[in-house]
């Protein structure tokens, strides 16, 4: 499947990738506009204004995916807290993981193109993933 | 609504029409913010304006820098009173503050003179406490 988002990618999309590559669609390519009216025809958009998967009321696009693909499982909502609190900043959830993994990707996006921030930040959702299953599976932070 | 808006550290122009300094971020920020009003039933229009004058400029930059002055001094204030306090609650104090002024940075466009004096007032703290210790 091709999907699409804004060029620019920060966290919030990057998160998104990585969650569709490797729960979603591993055969997923992505592709990036300036505009809503730049989507191909056929490819699915996130995060970008009147597209489905995207910002609805409180919840960030990270955590409109999870609840539209009836993901439940924990580590990823606990990773959506932290995504969530990296992109909106509300202290809707407590996450002192977020200011870190923002700086790390605004960062990134400003020496690497899109594709490049995709590349680079999978491996670093994955690294999230692990360590986050390990917390909950051992109700303390692994060391 | 009017909460996020705050957040974002919006200038209030007229009833109804708010303006931040544009850059990515703020274009979409503000942009979740009119797709929720639209989802509520409400109007939204979003443009990307230019003023026909500096002076008209400068009164809404200045607008935004006041606004976040004021809460650069009430920080300030706090850490005043933090060091009459014991060690303890100074410390906790000295957490609480430093979360505010993380809180207040990403509004903060057009740092006033404040932001400064209010990050020294807090560090200054942190370092009463190390003397103390």
């Amino acid at each position: 499947m091709i999907w699409a988002t804004r060029t620019g990618v920060h966290i919030d999309r990057a998160a998104c990738a990585w969650l569709i590559r490797r729960f979603i669609d591993q055969d997923a390519v992505f592709v990036f506009v300036d505009d809503p009216s730049d989507v191909p025809a056929g490819a699915t958009a996130f995060d970008m204004r009147g597209a489905d998967l995207s910002h609805h009321r409180e919840d960030c696009t990270f955590e409109t995916m999870l609840k539209r693909y009836d993901l439940a499982d924990p580590v990823l909502w606990d990773i959506a807290r932290i995504v969530h609190e990296a992109d909106l900043a509300d202290e809707r959830y407590d996450a002192p993981e977020a200011p870190g993994l923002d700086v790390l990707l605004r960062g990134l996006s400003m020496v690497r193109g899109d594709d490049e921030v995709l590349a680079i930040s999978g491996p670093l959702f994955d690294g999230l993933y692990e360590y986050r299953s390990r917390a909950t599976l051992l109700g303390r932070e692994p060391s | 609504m009017w909460r996020r808006l705050k957040r974002l550290g919006v200038a209030k122009l007229l009833d109804g029409l708010v303006a931040l300094p544009h850059d990515a971020r703020s274009k979409e920020q503000l942009e979740w913010v009119a797709d929720d009003i639209a989802a509520a039933g409400g109007e939204t229009t979003m443009w990307i304006g230019q003023l026909a004058s500096l002076a008209d400029e400068r009164a809404i930059v200045r607008e935004l820098s006041e606004t976040v002055a004021a809460e650069y001094r009430r920080v300030l204030s706090d850490a005043d009173a933090a060091r009459e306090v014991d060690e303890a609650a100074r410390r906790r104090m000295l957490g609480r503050l430093r979360r505010e002024l993380r809180r207040i940075r990403p509004r903060d466009y057009f740092p006033p003179p404040e932001a400064e004096r209010a990050r020294a007032a807090v560090e200054a703290l942190a370092k009463l406490s190390e003397v103390r210790a």
